[in-house]
């Protein structure tokens, strides 16, 4: 049964438009409060606030923190021809031409929503932020909505007026709005709460685009550090072919030493059967992870090959959150890479948006070899026979988390559970699961931003409720760090935001939690290797 | 033709040929990128988790079985019973619920009452459906007053739905309102109103036949036109423009598998030229799609170099 919403702060849809010094504000006390032993305020680490510097050189109207860092204008002058880009913006925004991508579903949602709040009650952001108007799913939406209606449909009538409200165009709107469809992940729980079918989501989604593709505005570590930088240099983390092959052959003589059992990572092997394509955050943060995908496709008698091509090795895609023709940019490179090699698949790794990104969306650009997403394949794996597992050895408590964009966008849901049934013996679901999970707070690409004080937010509101889930999946178990606890989480962006969220709250410390993908967990089975591969040491 | 006949045809013809203009603009624009939402109910066997062929190793092999009536009852659940906003938004669904219904209840009556007029001008007996006809309107009509009063209020008092309501949600209100109060007053006042009912659909075809209505029947007609005229210029054209949020957009699940006829639609869409501004898509008002994406845009060719 869902919570009755009350909010707390109240906004209006034109007070989006007035100047302010700072349009909303969250305090350590709105939020929604958090399990013992989080559950004390005056505990907590506390939430930076935006230099005095930063206000002064960029936009920060909006709240507490910034992605974007839009510079001021110099000028009125400047200012109004921001505005004129952004009406320009708009217009494309809505034609076939450069917004075939999306349009059908971008003028649905804008033409038809019922102003019934049915969604707000969906989004954990919203909800953890204390019900603070600005973080509403339909804020952001209403806003576009009266704008394209006033500037795109045409027109200022009074029909317009009458159906659709109005607002004032001005700078202060413009650049808001840019902050603004960065404070949703994107995650799309609020869609699947829409009677009619409108998709908040889906509009930030658009947002960002409108101002990445014709203002070039966009968050810096998802544009420049992201898309641009695995265009150029190979991947989004900055490794060029040399260093992700010096890379690999640390982890592959790790793996050696670690598991008894020699691993070689292949590279750029024509004919493959398989294509492996992993995150390559993997390789810096989490190297067990292809480790260990490495380490299975050899004992499984699998031929497959990595690829050293400028984002062959990287198939993190950026563009999926904020740029069509990014996406369309680095999709069309991973199939030609593919259709290069002549393999017959590509294998997608442990990554929610690489997945969602690869495997469909990018479905509808080419015909391109067939991908296979990472837990149908450990499905496969485990339940062939092939290697065997020992579920004793993952004697721990273990819980799952749903990423957004390979759950609840690809309907992925049961292969990983039939897996970790299989082989963790003490494995508990998170409420609500599935294609009804929250999202971890870090999505949409947001687990890589920690610019200004952007991880504070993310980790005290975006992240709340799912550390709140966490915290509760392990109710049952002793509370402290004796007991050690594994959240898998198949995906490296959703990983990178639960190792953020357990180190600011140190639960790692005062809980035993621990987090990693799901593949380990089966390498962790295996009977063949020696000792644990799962180190609560080196975690 | 009376001034009633000539407002009733001239509704219709606005009404079909907005929403038929509304239909087709929408269905005809261009097939977008895949943006599925699980659960999709003609996942065979799946549905009731959310899951989908993707599950499944080598998914392109296996072939698909859709389960047509799995999405069927789905969209009878949420169509008559607003299941969607019972699960998501119990309050609201006091007062949508209702109003809904009523809604259908008034329309199920007067296509019954339509019937009847056919049956009436082709000679035959129609007097078995009076009652029914004056059971279902009046059912509706209750319900929809209700529902009405309850929508009112919480767009009036609850701050939720107020910040977000502009003037057409509250006139909405009172116009569908209107139409079920007069629908009240006319079947309390009027012994005849089922066969009077009937009597004026037949008498749109064959004036002869026009029996004299009370004059709270004509109230209750002239808002009834009223809102069919402005409808399809309005939001609530979700009654129809939902099947494309469904079925095109969070159901639309169709592969582009080599061999595939998806693509024959889709090259079309990649030959149209560009012409967003920022530099880093390299737009010169002659490349289209396919020139963007499979080669590097001007910055990018610069930082290479």
């Amino acid at each position: 049964m869902a919570v009755a919403v009350k909010s707390k702060k109240k906004l209006s849809i034109r007070d989006f438009s007035k100047p302010s010094e700072q349009l909303a504000h969250v305090d350590p006390e709105d939020l929604y409060p958090l399990p013992p032993p989080y559950d004390k305020v005056e505990e907590q680490p506390g939430f930076k606030r935006l230099s005095e510097e930063a206000k002064r050189k960029y936009e920060a109207t909006l709240d507490d923190t910034m992605v974007v860092n839009i510079p001021k204008p110099k000028d009125k002058e400047e200012e109004d021809k921001l505005v004129r880009q952004f009406v320009s913006g708009l217009e494309k925004l809505f034609s076939p031409e450069n917004n075939w991508t999306f349009l059908q579903p971008l003028t649905l949602s804008m033409e038809h929503c019922a102003r019934c709040q049915t969604c707000i009650k969906d989004c954990p952001i919203y909800e953890a932020s204390g019900y603070n108007d600005i973080y509403r799913p339909t804020y952001r939406s209403e806003i576009l909505r009266r704008l394209y209606f006033k500037y795109v449909k045409g027109g200022g009538g009074w029909w317009k007026k009458f159906n659709n409200g109005d607002i004032e165009l001005n700078w202060t709107l413009v650049s808001r709005l840019l902050e603004l469809s960065y404070r949703c992940t994107l995650c799309r729980r609020c869609a699947q709460s829409c009677p009619i079918g409108v998709d908040n989501g889906q509009i930030s989604h658009d947002l960002r685009k409108l101002f990445s593709c014709e203002m070039e505005l966009a968050a810096k570590d998802l544009h420049e550090k992201g898309t641009i930088q695995q265009l150029t240099v190979g991947s989004s983390t900055g490794m060029n072919a040399l260093v992700v092959k010096d890379n690999c052959e640390f982890i592959d003589e790790d793996m050696e030493e670690r598991t008894g059992i020699k691993v070689e990572t292949v590279w750029d092997k024509e004919g493959a059967d398989v294509l492996l394509i992993h995150n390559a955050g993997e390789f810096l943060a989490w190297p067990d992870n292809p480790g260990a995908f490495a380490l299975i496709l050899q004992e499984m008698g699998i031929s497959w090959t990595l690829s050293s091509e400028i984002a062959g090795y990287d198939g993190v895609n950026y563009g999926l959150f904020y740029d069509d023709v990014q996406l369309a940019r680095i999709a069309m490179r991973h199939y030609e890479i593919a259709e290069k090699l002549k393999v017959k698949k590509i294998l997608m790794g442990e990554c929610g948006h690489l997945t969602k990104a690869m495997g469909v969306v990018g479905d509808r650009l080419t015909q391109a070899t067939p991908r296979e997403n990472a837990m149908a394949f450990l499905d496969g794996v485990v339940f062939s026979g092939k290697l065997k597992l020992d579920p004793s050895r993952n004697d721990f408590p273990v819980t799952l988390h749903d990423p957004c964009n390979m759950v609840r966008s690809m309907g992925i849901v049961e292969p990983q559970r039939r897996v970790l049934r299989h082989i963790a013996p003490k494995f508990r679901e998170m409420h609500p699961h599935g294609v009804r999970n929250y999202c971890c707070g870090g999505g949409s690409g947001w687990a890589i931003m920690s610019q200004n004080n952007f991880l504070d937010w993310r980790i005290q509101v975006s992240g709340r409720k799912k550390f709140e889930q966490i915290l509760n999946a392990f109710a049952d178990e002793d509370p402290g760090a004796e007991t050690p606890k594994y959240v898998c989480a198949p995906c490296s962006n959703c990983k990178g935001q639960i190792r953020d969220l357990f180190d600011y709250y140190g639960a790692k410390e005062k809980s035993g939690l621990y987090y990693g993908g799901l593949i380990e967990l089966v390498v962790n089975a295996m009977v063949d290797i020696k000792g644990r591969f799962i180190d609560w040491e080196i975690m | 033709m009376t001034f009633l006949h000539f407002f009733v045809y001239i509704t219709i013809i606005v009404f079909l040929a907005a929403v038929i203009a509304r239909g087709v603009r929408i269905a005809r624009m261009p097939i977008h990128l895949r943006w599925d939402l699980y659960p999709i109910p003609h996942e065979k066997g799946r549905a009731h988790y959310g899951g989908s062929i993707l599950e499944e190793v080598d998914w392109w092999t296996k072939p698909r079985h859709k389960d047509h009536i799995g999405e069927l009852k789905v969209m009878i659940l949420e169509i008559l019973l607003l299941k969607g906003v019972w699960e998501h938004n119990r309050k609201l669904w006091f007062g949508s619920f209702p109003l809904h219904f009523g809604l259908y209840l008034l329309i199920g009556g007067e296509a019954l009452a339509v019937l009847g007029g056919v049956l009436h001008l082709l000679g035959q007996q129609f007097l078995f459906l009076q009652p029914v006809i004056t059971v279902v309107i009046w059912t509706g009509c209750v319900l929809g007053v209700i529902g009405t009063v309850i929508m009112l209020l919480m767009r009036i008092f609850d701050s939720n739905l107020s910040k977000f309501s502009t003037p057409s949600h509250y006139f909405n209100l009172l116009m569908l309102g209107a139409i079920y109060v007069t629908g009240i007053l006319w079947l309390s006042g009027d012994q005849g109103f089922a066969a009077n009912l009937v009597g004026f659909y037949a008498g749109l075809v064959s004036p002869s036949v026009m029996p004299a209505l009370p004059a709270v029947a004509f109230w209750h007609i002239g808002c009834a036109l009223l809102f069919m005229f402005y409808l399809p210029f309005t939001h609530m054209t979700h009654f129809f423009t939902k099947y494309f949020t469904y079925h095109s957009v969070r159901w639309e699940d169709e592969t582009n598998r080599p061999g595939d006829p998806l693509q024959k639609k889709l090259d079309p869409q990649l030959a149209q030229v560009v012409t967003w501004s920022a530099p880093h898509v390299g737009a010169d008002g002659r490349k289209n799609w396919v020139d963007i994406v499979t080669s590097p845009a001007p910055e990018i060719e610069k930082e290479t170099k």
